[in-house]
């Protein structure tokens, strides 16, 4: 075996290591509250959809449907209408991490998985299953938090945290703004979820995506305050905790992002995302780079 | 012998407004109710129309972490905790939210045969029997199955 100097943890693993077999498709002409329907129930951020003869046209995202909301489309309109194309996609015996360049270039958190013919779509491949792999890695390490914690001893690898990933900037708005607001935040600023602060300037709930789709299902108009739709409390984290646990605590509550808190729990001065987590290629440690686990 | 002759009358249904919790409520009334465990029950509108259906396994699938796999590999996390918590998240999230609105139905007309044929190739257990949109009753595997093969017994 060839001597690399560098490599990370995600060197050498293939897209079908990772990517989730289950694709939820629906034809083109279903309506979007049915949409909205298969996502909330497969906790899936987007939707195949297909033509007549089943081949993939396009996908449908939460934030398609956040916008289809905002525009004001009924919820019976065929998700045709919001359909955007063409796929972006890769294939089962790609590289893990091409596949990450892919997804990073054109800025999107999915790419379907065609299988090697071509025909068909075998799989998806998304951050979350991604850091989830590097997390199941990351347990089965000799250097892992876990193994460290019950041999009581320290080591010299720094391990990440939060602080070192999270960002600082946090999109917010007032409990008593409109939907509309907080959806031109999320657009304005591209991210999934906005912090619900109240007079006091304290944090009281977040309005995410999925809050918004399940709002616009349940036909609930755009002009309704922030404060009832969003969920509350705030799940947030310390700063100074480490990634692998604010990892642990984002997929085990299926949330893509957690705030960061200072000293105050009631002061947030950060947020963590699962692609944030995902798009630094390190399970938890700096272990990793020794590409020790590699070898298992 | 047609759907008419062995389809259950007495059925309990949900409506796609009540809450993930109001649904479980009912899967454990009906099952006390019917004296037999009930797996799915139909979700019908203010028409009495059928709209869906929504099973035990809906609900579990969705009450689950979507990363579940990972946690199978942990021997140090507590599920009830991790439960209680669960179900504070999903307060909000309605019967018709999760329902599976593809439902396969017959007509009281349709054929024993033909029943537990559409049973066995599409692996349903319960198939509604809608007579013009409206629903009148629901059979059963256990019913194709005692039926059909009461025979055997001898």
């Amino acid at each position: 075996m060839p001597r690399v100097k560098k490599r990370h943890v995600l060197s050498g693993i293939k897209v079908k290591e990772a990517m989730r077999r289950q694709v939820i498709k629906l034809p083109q002409s279903a309506p979007i509250d049915y949409c909205i329907n298969r996502m909330i129930k497969y906790k899936i951020n987007s939707v195949l959809l297909t033509d007549e003869k089943q081949r993939p046209g396009g996908i449908v995202s939460k934030t398609d449907i956040m916008s289809a909301f905002y525009a004001g489309f009924p919820t019976h309109t065929p998700v045709e209408n919001i359909l955007v194309g063409p796929l972006l996609y890769c294939y089962p015996d790609d590289e893990l991490e091409s596949s990450l360049d892919i997804m990073h270039h054109n800025g999107v958190h999915r790419l379907y998985v065609l299988d090697a013919a071509a025909s068909d779509v075998a799989g998806v491949i998304a951050y979350p299953d991604i850091v989830g792999l590097l997390y199941r890695y990351c347990r089965a390490c000799d250097k892992g938090l876990l193994k460290t914690r019950r041999r009581q001893v320290d080591d010299d690898y720094r391990r990440l945290k939060v602080k070192d990933v999270m960002t600082a900037a946090v999109t917010a708005s007032h409990e008593n703004d409109t939907l509309v607001n907080v959806i031109e935040g999320l657009t304005e600023h591209r991210c999934g979820a906005v912090l619900i602060t109240n007079a006091g300037n304290k944090a009281v709930g977040v309005v995410s995506k999925s809050d918004l789709i399940v709002a616009y299902k349940h036909g609930l108009a755009v002009g309704v305050r922030a404060r009832t739709v969003m969920s509350a409390p705030v799940k947030s984290c310390p700063e100074e905790a480490e990634l692998s646990d604010a990892i642990q605590q984002m997929l085990l509550r299926d949330v893509q992002r957690i705030f960061v808190h200072a000293t105050d729990p009631a002061k947030i001065v950060g947020v963590l995302s699962l692609s944030d987590a995902a798009r630094f290629r390190s399970g938890s440690c700096r272990a990793c780079t020794s590409s020790r686990l590699m070898q298992l | 012998m047609i759907a008419h002759d062995i389809m259950q009358t007495r059925f309990h249904s949900l409506s796609p407004r009540d809450t993930i919790a109001e649904a479980v409520k009912c899967f454990q009334s009906a099952s006390a109710s019917e004296k037999k465990k009930i797996f799915g029950l139909m979700v019908t509108d203010h028409n009495d129309h059928l709209v869906g259906m929504l099973s035990m396994y809906d609900i579990l699938l969705f009450i689950q972490p979507k990363h579940i796999q990972i946690w199978g590999e942990m021997e140090d996390l507590d599920p009830s905790v991790l439960y209680d918590e669960r179900l504070e998240q999903v307060k909000s999230i309605l019967v018709g939210d999760i329902m599976t609105a593809e439902v396969v139905t017959i007509t009281p007309d349709t054929h024993l045969m033909v029943i537990a044929d559409t049973m066995i190739k599409k692996h349903i257990r319960r198939l509604p029997v809608v007579d013009d949109q409206e629903v009148v009753g629901i059979v059963y595997v256990s019913d194709v199955f005692h039926h059909l093969l009461d025979k055997f017994i001898v």
